[in-house]
């Protein structure tokens, strides 16, 4: 069986455990740096983006590739100015201030869009390289995280309590991309789309229910209608939306080392898949390989006849050592 | 006096900046930070103690309450504003020297880094605990940062850093500031720390939150 029609039985069948543990590590500039480019050069050419990633499975041998790169296609598509500098992250400013903006804020093609169509053509560079074999985890911006990749963080996070009409209607106009571009990543076959939606990470649950939840089930639904499943990332401490984000219908919900598993299960319920999150720096990054394997069979012990991914909290860190990434895996052959 | 002092506190507590301000709902229409100090310092309270037992308290619930997943960021935010809001009535006696603060505290987000939501909140809160906050902003080097500490003797200095490629460079920082002010505190903080890199570079504390921050200098006086 390939580990595509593994992942997507794993996925359709939500009473059943997997056979084995998955294993699905967010790489970005580890892939680069493993590829011999500079972190820009993966942002801005899909063919570098999937080659990194493919060098990086024949190497650590896991279960998906994933489309993941920054959080800025989609933004550079609405009319932001990316600007890249080699192994930094790259910077966007934003480029809507206020309610009388959106006026002028169009939805792109994302086709035509040079970075959003770059994503695209990943996923299909990905297809004739790997075929059928290996399922791709596509990607695209929550509505919360688009919003301030546009408007600022602090501009969002003050509007959304003093003007909340102002981020509605922002995010309404970011989920319409948002579909779009996910639509665009299911033809080009991914059989995963992965929603990064981190700041919501620092919101309280009654402003998740009130504005962000009816968005995620907009998209979740949507990208299931497509014929495909939805992997939900929020960077950092979810803990008080836990119950709310089991209600959005995603498949998948990746878990940041700051979160209890035990928590995560109760407050989720059994069908959901959890996938974590050993922390990417003070544990695969800083600590022993003997240390981290210990530790990430101890996760699998104690996941055990649960629906359970292994991979990190978040991106595995620039720098961190192969043989600490082997090691994660390694109670995975046992 | 007390009853207004008390209403400060409430109003920076839950984010009422003034009147016209529609936040939170339940306080609509009713005065907020800025309308209660004017309203305060008119009726001859000290401006020190609009500071102490007003903003001070108010600004010491929202850490707390952040701390324990209470509120979270909008909200802080938003106290933040009301803060702000009071202290522009107070800006005159802090120059007249009416107003004493705590000490200076020298914040910034470390060389190559952009992120400022964290740098922010700790130097809004830092700021409501009392102190004096000379922000360097983000993407601060190590020169500026031994520059701004040759300004402002007897400071604190506090580090961020929201990436783990750019944590690095606080150990460069720390090491640099030590090695010319052997006694500087330096404090850190940021998604990717954590106590034993805090160790590790030769800082002096690492706090997971605001008020962890606040609660240590704060017993550095």
């Amino acid at each position: 069986m390939s580990k595509t029609s593994e992942l997507k039985e794993f996925l359709i069948h939500r009473d059943r455990t997997s056979d084995r543990v998955l294993f699905h590590p967010i790489l970005m500039q580890l892939a680069a740096q493993l590829n011999h480019n500079t972190y820009e050069e993966f942002m801005t050419d899909y063919r570098v983006l999937v080659e990194a990633n493919v060098k990086c499975l024949e190497i650590m041998g896991h279960d998906a590739v994933g489309l993941i790169s920054d959080p800025f296609r989609e933004t550079s598509a609405f009319g932001g100015k990316v600007r890249f500098s080699g192994n930094n992250n790259p910077v966007c400013e934003p480029i809507i201030s206020d309610i009388h903006d959106l006026e002028h804020l169009k939805n792109p093609d994302v086709y035509k869009s040079e970075r959003t169509s770059d994503r695209i053509n990943a996923a299909k560079y990905y297809k004739k390289i790997l075929g059928d074999e290996v399922p791709v985890i596509g990607w695209i911006e929550g509505p919360l995280a688009e919003a301030a990749d546009l408007a600022g963080v602090n501009n969002i996070l003050l509007s959304i309590l003093m003007e909340p009409d102002f981020v509605r209607r922002l995010m309404e106009i970011c989920v319409i991309t948002a579909k779009e571009f996910a639509c665009a990543q299911v033809e080009a076959d991914c059989l995963v789309i992965g929603i990064g939606d981190a700041l919501c990470s620092q919101i309280d649950p009654e402003t998740y229910i009130s504005y962000i939840l009816p968005l995620h089930q907009q998209i979740i639904d949507f990208v299931h209608s497509q014929g495909a499943f939805i992997k939900l990332h929020i960077c950092g401490n979810i803990i008080q939306l836990l119950p709310h984000l089991a209600l959005t219908g995603t498949d998948i919900l990746d878990l940041d080392w700051m979160v209890d598993f035990e928590t995560a299960r109760k407050q989720c319920g059994d069908e959901i898949i959890l996938c974590g999150n050993l922390d990417p720096v003070s544990c695969i990054k800083e600590q022993t390989p003997e240390k981290i394997s210990e530790c990430s069979r101890k996760l699998m012990n104690d996941q055990k006849g649960t629906r359970f991914i292994l991979s990190g909290g978040c991106e595995i860190p620039r720098d961190t050592a192969l043989e600490n990434i082997m090691a994660m895996k390694t109670p995975l052959n046992m | 006096m007390t009853e207004l002092l008390e209403r400060i506190a409430h109003c920076i507590e839950f984010g009422k900046i003034n009147k016209a301000s529609s936040y939170p709902p339940d306080m609509k229409g009713q005065d907020g930070a800025d309308e209660c100090t004017k309203a305060a310092l008119d009726q001859g309270v000290p401006a020190n103690d609009i500071l102490q037992k007003g903003l001070v308290p108010g600004m010491q619930k929202v850490g707390i309450k952040f701390r324990e997943n209470k509120i979270f960021v909008p909200q802080v935010l938003m106290s933040a504003k009301a803060m702000s809001t009071a202290m522009v009535h107070l800006k005159p006696f802090f120059q007249s020297g009416e107003v004493i603060r705590k000490g200076k505290f020298v914040i910034g987000t470390v060389a190559g880094d952009l992120h400022d939501i964290g740098k922010n909140l700790v130097s809004m809160m830092v700021e409501g605990a009392g102190w004096e906050v000379i922000d360097l902003g983000v993407d601060v080097s190590v020169d500026r940062f031994i520059k701004a500490v040759e300004e402002n003797p007897m400071c604190v200095v506090g580090l961020s850093a929201m990436l783990t490629t750019t944590m690095v460079n606080m150990g460069t920082i720390v090491s640099s500031i030590k090695a010319k002010y052997p006694n500087q505190k330096v404090i850190i903080g940021g998604a990717p720390l954590n106590k034993d890199f805090c160790s590790e570079i030769g800082a002096d504390f690492y706090s997971p939150d605001p008020q962890g921050a606040i609660e240590y200098i704060d017993n550095l006086v």
